[in-house]
C-alpha cells in the first residue's frame, strides 16, 4: 500500500480484454478449459454417470481399469469408478465452493468494514484476523471435527473459518487503496449512505482482487478438504468424495491400486487447474500482485 | 527489537488464552460426562457424585475453567476415555517422532527449495525458470497422501527397498533411518514448491537492489555477487516465510503420519477424534496449537533480530 496509493494509476476495474490476455498464455487457456470441463462434469454428473453411485455389484469388486464396461475399473464394493469419480468431484467441488463463498464472503465483509470505517474498526478487525491467522487450517479442522464430529459439515466449516482471515486481509488491502481515490469523496459528497457507497462504489472496484484470491483459494480449499476427508474427518463412506475415496482405496492399495490412485489423480488435476488459472488471472487482472 | 518482541508477545497472550478457552469449552459441549467415565461402568451414583465433586464439576463454569487451568499448569491434561492412559504421557511419547519427522523433512527440502528458487530467480524467464516454477506449482497442487501412497506402492511394495509402516527406532540406528526416509520424502516433497517460490521472489527483489549493482560494478565475479550479496540478503525473508509455513507443514505431517502409521501427535489427534476420545483430542489439539503459537512467535522475533529494518516497526 505504499507507492501505489500516491499515484493516479487506475485501480483495476476489470478492463476489456482480460479474457483475451488470459487466453494468450497456453497454460492459462488450458487451465480455464479444464476448470470449465470439471465444473460441467460435476454439475452434469447424474446425466453423465453410467450407473448410480451407490449401486454395487460385488462380483465386479476391484476390477482393474480397462475391464469390460468399466474403463476405470470398479472399487472394492464393485461400484463403477467413473460414476464414483463424477459424484466425488461433485461433492468435493461443492464443499470447496461452499467454503469459499461462506468464508470468503464473511472475510470480504470484514475487509470492507475495516477499510471503510478505518478509524474505529481497522484495529479490532485486523487484530481478530491476526488471531485467526495464528491457527493453521489443519488445527481448525481437527478442533471443529472434535466438537461437531466428523462429517461434511465440519469440513466446510473448518475450511470457511480458515478462509475468513485471508480474504479479509486481501480485501482490506485492496479497499484501502480505493478509499483514497477522489471519486469516493465525490460520491460521499452527494449524500449517499455508507452501505450504498460500499456496495456501489467500493466493492465493484475490489472485485478483481476478490476474484483472483477466490480462485487461488479454491484450489487450496479442495486440497485441504480432501486431506481432512482422507483422515476420516470429512465425508463418511459410502458418500462419494474424492479424499474419502482415496482413503477407502488405501486399504486395497496392494491388490487394486487404482481405487486409491485414480481419485488422487483427479484431486491433483482439479487443484492444479485452479492454481494455474488463479496465477494467470492474477497476472491478467492485476499485474501489481504478481510475485 | 525489544519493543517488537514485547508487542508480539502481548498479541500472543489472548491467542493462547483463546486456545485454552476453546479447549475447555470443547469438553463442555461433548456428550460425555468425565466423572461417569472416570468412575467406570460399575460405579454407584454416590461414587460418581464424589468424583464429580473431586473434579469440581459441581462448581460454576468459571470456577471450573480456573481449576482446568490450574491442572493444566501442573501438566494434568486428563486421561484417555479408551484406555485411561494419562494424556500427558501419550503426548510425551508422540511429540518426539513428530518433531523428528518434521526436521527430517526440512533437512532436505529447504536446501533443495532454496537452490531451485535461486536458480529460477537468477535465470528469470528462461526455460530453467519456467521448469522450476512448473514443478513448484505441481508440488503445491499434489495431495500429500497421493505422494505417500505412490512411494509406498513403488518403493515399499513393488521394489521392497524401504519399510513403510511405523517408526523403526531412534535415528542413530539403521532401522530408524530406513523407516523415516519415505515419510520424510513425502512431507518434504510438498514443502519444496513453496520454498522455491518464496526464494525466487526474494532473489528477484535483491538482484535489482542497489548494492548488487554496486557489487557488479566493482567487478566482482557473478558467483560472489550471487552467493555473498544476493542470496545472503534474500535468505532473511525466506527464513521468515518458511517459519510462517510451519502450519502448512503441520497439516502435511498429520496426513503423512496417518499414511505411514508414524507414531506422532497428528496421528494420535486424528485417532482420538475418530474414536470420540475427547480428553485425548482436547490435549493433543491444545498442545499442537501452543507449539504452533510458540514457533510463530520465535520466528517473528528472530526475524526482527536478523533484519534491523523492521526493528522499529
Amino acid at each position: 500500500m505504499s507507492a501505489a496509493t500516491e499515484t493516479d494509476e487506475p485501480i483495476a476495474p476489470p478492463r476489456p480484454g482480460v479474457l483475451a490476455r488470459l487466453l494468450r498464455e497456453p497454460a492459462a487457456a488450458f487451465s480455464l478449459l479444464l476448470v470449465v470441463l470439471l465444473i460441467a462434469a460435476a454439475i452434469l454428473a447424474p446425466l453423465l454417470a453410467p450407473t448410480d453411485p451407490y449401486d454395487n455389484d460385488l462380483s465386479l469388486a476391484m476390477q482393474p481399469p480397462g475391464s469390460e464396461g468399466l474403463p476405470l475399473g470398479a472399487d472394492a464394493q464393485g461400484r463403477d469408478m467413473i460414476t464414483r469419480l463424477l459424484f466425488g468431484l461433485r461433492v468435493s467441488l461443492l464443499m470447496g465452493f461452499a467454503a469459499v463463498v461462506l468464508g470468503g464472503g464473511l472475510g470480504a465483509a470484514l475487509g470492507f468494514l475495516a477499510a471503510f470505517y478505518h478509524r474505529w474498526l481497522d484495529g479490532p478487525i485486523m487484530r481478530l484476523v491476526d488471531i485467526m491467522l495464528s491457527f493453521p487450517a489443519i488445527l481448525v479442522g481437527l478442533a471443529i471435527a472434535a466438537i461437531f464430529g466428523p462429517g461434511i459439515f465440519s469440513v466446510v466449516m473448518a475450511l470457511s473459518v480458515a478462509t475468513v482471515p485471508l480474504m479479509a486481509r486481501i480485501v482490506r488491502g485492496s479497499a484501502m487503496v480505493v478509499m483514497r481515490l477522489d471519486y469516493i469523496e465525490a460520491a460521499r459528497a452527494t449524500g449517499m449512505t455508507d452501505a450504498r457507497l460500499i456496495w456501489k462504489h467500493l466493492a465493484p472496484n475490489c472485485l478483481s482482487a476478490i476474484f483472483v484470491f477466490a480462485t487461488l483459494r479454491f484450489g487450496q480449499v479442495i486440497l485441504l478438504g480432501s486431506a481432512l476427508s482422507f483422515l476420516g474427518l470429512g465425508a463418511q463412506p459410502p458418500v462419494p468424495e474424492l479424499g474419502a475415496m482415496a482413503s477407502e482405496g488405501r486399504n486395497f492399495l496392494f491388490f487394486a491400486p487404482h481405487i486409491a490412485v485414480v481419485p488422487c489423480i483427479l484431486i491433483f488435476i482439479v487443484v492444479l487447474a485452479f492454481n494455474v488459472l488463479g496465477d494467470a488471472l492474477r497476472d491478467a487482472l492485476d499485474p501489481r500482485l504478481r510475485v | 527489537m525489544l519493543r517488537h518482541a514485547l508487542h508480539r508477545l502481548i498479541l500472543a497472550v489472548p491467542v493462547m488464552f483463546g486456545v485454552l478457552l476453546i479447549g475447555f469449552l470443547l469438553m463442555q459441549v461433548v456428550p460425555t460426562d468425565p466423572a461417569t467415565v472416570r468412575a467406570g461402568p460399575t460405579a454407584t451414583p454416590d461414587v460418581i457424585a464424589a468424583i464429580r465433586a473431586d473434579l469440581g464439576l459441581d462448581k460454576p463454569l468459571y470456577v471450573q475453567f480456573g481449576l482446568y487451568l490450574w491442572r493444566l499448569v501442573q501438566g494434568d491434561l486428563g486421561a484417555s476415555i479408551i484406555n485411561n492412559v494419562p494424556v500427558s504421557q501419550e503426548l510425551g511419547t508422540t511429540i518426539g517422532p513428530t518433531l523428528e519427522l518434521m526436521f527430517a523433512s526440512l533437512f532436505w527440502s529447504i536446501p533443495l527449495g532454496i537452490l531451485l528458487g535461486t536458480l529460477a530467480g537468477y535465470w528469470r524467464g528462461s526455460l530453467i525458470d519456467r521448469t522450476i516454477m512448473a514443478i513448484s506449482v505441481a508440488g503445491v497442487s499434489v495431495p500429500v497422501f497421493f505422494l505417500g501412497l505412490v512411494l509406498i506402492w513403488f518403493v515399499g511394495f513393488q521394489w521392497q527397498l524401504l519399510p513403510f509402516t511405523g517408526r523403526g527406532g531412534p535415528l542413530w540406528t539403521l532401522d530408524g533411518i530406513q523407516s523415516i526416509i519415505l515419510p520424510a520424502i513425502t512431507l518434504g516433497g510438498v514443502f519444496i514448491g513453496p520454498v522455491a517460490r518464496m526464494t525466487r521472489t526474494a532473489v528477484l527483489d535483491v538482484l535489482s537492489a542497489d548494492h548488487v549493482r554496486t557489487a557488479r560494478a566493482k567487478g566482482l565475479t557473478e558467483r560472489l555477487v550471487v552467493l555473498r550479496h544476493a542470496l545472503r540478503n534474500a535468505l532473511v525473508p525466506v527464513i521468515t516465510l518458511i517459519g510462517l509455513q510451519i502450519g502448512f507443514l503441520l497439516g502435511g505431517a498429520v496426513v503423512t503420519e496417518t499414511v505411514f502409521s508414524w507414531p506422532g501427535v497428528g496421528r494420535l489427534a486424528v485417532g482420538a477424534i475418530l474414536s470420540s476420545d475427547f480428553p485425548m483430542a482436547q490435549g493433543t489439539i491444545i498442545v499442537l496449537s501452543m507449539g504452533f503459537i510458540v514457533i510463530n512467535l520465535t520466528v517473528d522475533v528472530l526475524y526482527a533480530a536478523l533484519d534491523p529494518r523492521i526493528r522499529g516497526a
